[in-house]
């Protein structure tokens, strides 16, 4: 595909953008649609049609849902579950990554795989009863404390194998150094090592905060009884089952525009970050 | 001298138990206990406040649960129409992004783009598209053509299965694509450089070359691809809740749906929901086992 391209070259390169470009408005369709449906009025929603542009744009939808619909809660509890995941998972795995890296103790390796197993091991969502029963009985399942714990555990795994492969790829001398200028085990971690794997702390970051940010089932089952704690995804899919049905589009188009703004916000400042972050897990693992 | 070292050592060891303490508590209470929790309530018939122990009667019961039954075979023929697209579109496209042509970074940021979408929302962004009446896909194709009936795209027993699995390869490819791609750039160049040089042209590098070059990458694709296919639920109980009539129940929404009773009129059943989990964690496991064994020399290249 370099330098002069011949006739037959040029007719390929134009069909391949051609199926590109199809493919990539079929991606984007969906995306855009929920996101300019939401300033719609609903009867032009309930009207239907193939026109994507709304015919005039209100913000109605918006206020609506954020005034009566409850959505300004779900959104601050969105954010509340996003960077409180994004926290707990950083400092979790970071510093778990570093002693997988750095620290030689008897049973590490059955330690590693055993985290290893229980990632592939997957009973589904009858895990979270358990919990919730536990949260119930120390009565911390008034909080999304316990939501934003729970997530983090189930996500931490590919975290720490991706911040033990980074830490493991810087030398030791750094580290040898650090003890010499009187580091304690912690202070190298945290003054010198944390510095130099920023991109695999800003991956984690990015991906933590979109795995906090789109949690659906668990906060779904911990909510149950509780409205004031649910987040955008609940509280959208539920004004779906609620039997609302038609009087309630808007609402449904504007909460799950609410939620898919932002990360797409991060996403297209952060992009770097979820890519490289996609495959890290996966091949490097 | 030695003493002080070893307190020091101590010491080191010490703050390294520490550090890992957060992350094996977790594992403990998020992996392990509720592992250990389905165990006993296998054994058990249980609605969220009151059990009884059943013995093996879950179990038999599970094997004679007609809508059990289908819902893993549905999760076969999910898993089986997302692969059988997704493997291949992923391949192609990743193989054409790494070319060195304008734009190959934006088309790939494009396509990636759903997977950042958290799968409950979009489960309600395909309700909107595919509603009978007011949806935009019935609207574009009666702006086509007028004349044509409205499509129950997930009434209809007959279509349900496909507009699920649609909406999910939209959700899934852009993923594959990106590690499609890490695969593809991981191949050293001087081995086409060298294969044009011996007059080999493009069609015979890729299929000669590149493929078997790829193998390892595919099958840690191919791996993750699989396991995932057999693990989605999230946006089918969005979108359907496993309907109409059971149609697109697949093992984990069915499980679900029992274990929380959210399906209309059916109380908790954790035990045996307990108990389906266990068979789907199994059923899960030996497709990954009979997948590694089938694979095991696309490790070797020669």
């Amino acid at each position: 595909m370099q330098g002069v391209l011949s006739f037959r070259g040029k007719v390929i390169r134009v069909i391949i953008y051609i199926l590109l470009i199809f493919l990539a408005v079929v991606t984007i369709y969906p995306i855009l649609y929920v996101i300019l449906g939401s300033f719609k009025s609903n009867m032009e929603l309930l009207l239907g049609g193939a026109n994507i542009f709304p015919k005039q744009f209100i913000l109605d939808n918006y206020i609506e849902a954020w005034e009566k619909a409850n959505f300004s809660v779900y959104t601050r509890n969105s954010f509340i579950i996003a960077t409180g995941v994004m926290f707990l998972s950083l400092l979790v795995s970071s510093m778990a990554g570093y002693v997988f890296a750095r620290s030689h103790f008897k049973g590490k390796d059955a330690l590693y795989n055993l985290f290893l197993i229980f990632m592939f091991i997957n009973v589904g969502s009858i895990a979270i009863r358990p919990l919730f029963e536990l949260a119930a009985k120390t009565h911390l399942d008034s909080s999304l404390t316990v939501i934003i714990i729970i997530a983090t555990g189930m996500g931490q795994t590919t975290y720490i194998f991706l911040m033990t492969g980074n830490i493991k790829a810087i030398p030791t001398e750094i580290d040898e150094a650090a003890r010499i200028d009187g580091c304690s085990f912690f202070s190298t971690f945290w003054r010198v090592i944390l510095p130099i794997i920023k991109p695999a702390i800003a991956t984690v970051a990015i991906l933590s905060f979109r795995s906090g940010w789109n949690q659906y089932i668990l906060p779904n089952v911990f909510t149950m009884t509780n409205p004031g704690l649910r987040p955008l995804t609940v509280g959208v899919v539920l004004l779906k089952s609620s039997g609302d049905g038609a009087a309630a589009w808007n609402i449904m188009f504007a909460g799950s525009a609410m939620s898919i703004i932002p990360i797409i916000l991060v996403y297209i400042i952060f992009s770097k970050y979820f890519i490289s972050g996609s495959t890290a897990g996966a091949v490097k693992g | 001298m030695k003493g002080q070292t070893n307190v020091l050592d101590r010491s080191r060891k010490r703050e390294a138990f520490l550090m890992l303490l957060p992350s094996v508590l977790l594992l403990i209470l998020v992996s392990i206990y509720p592992f250990i929790w389905m165990f006993r309530y296998v054994f058990y018939d249980y609605n969220g406040f009151v059990s009884y122990f059943v013995g093996m009667d879950n179990f038999k019961r599970g094997l004679k649960d007609q809508y059990f039954l289908n819902a893993v075979l549905h999760t076969f023929e999910y898993a089986f129409w997302k692969l059988i697209i997704v493997i291949p579109l992923a391949l192609i496209l990743g193989y054409i992004l790494t070319w060195k042509m304008r734009g190959m970074r934006l088309f790939q940021g494009v396509y990636f783009m759903p997977t950042i979408i958290s799968s409950a929302i979009s489960g309600m962004i395909f309700y909107f598209i595919f509603s009978p009446f007011n949806g935009v896909l019935n609207g574009i194709l009666r702006s086509i053509n007028p004349s044509r009936p409205a499509v129950d795209w997930l009434g209809n027993s007959q279509i349900v299965m496909y507009s699920v699995v649609a909406v999910a390869i939209w959700g899934g490819f852009g993923n594959y694509i990106t590690l499609m791609m890490s695969g593809f750039l991981g191949i050293p160049h001087d081995l086409y450089e060298s294969a044009r040089i011996d007059g080999a042209n493009e069609a015979t590098i890729f299929f000669r070359i590149t493929l078997p070059m790829l193998g390892p990458v595919l099958k840690v694709v191919l791996t993750i691809a699989i396991t995932t296919a057999f693990k989605d639920y999230e946006m089918i109980l969005v979108l359907t809740q496993g309907g109409p009539n059971h149609r697109t129940d697949v093992m984990f929404s069915y499980i679900y749906q029992m274990a929380f009773g959210t399906a209309p009129g059916a109380p908790s059943q954790l035990g045996y929901a307990a108990t389906l989990s266990l068979y789907a964690a199994v059923i899960v496991g030996i497709i990954t086992v009979i997948f590694t064994r089938l694979t095991r020399n696309m490790d070797d290249i020669q």
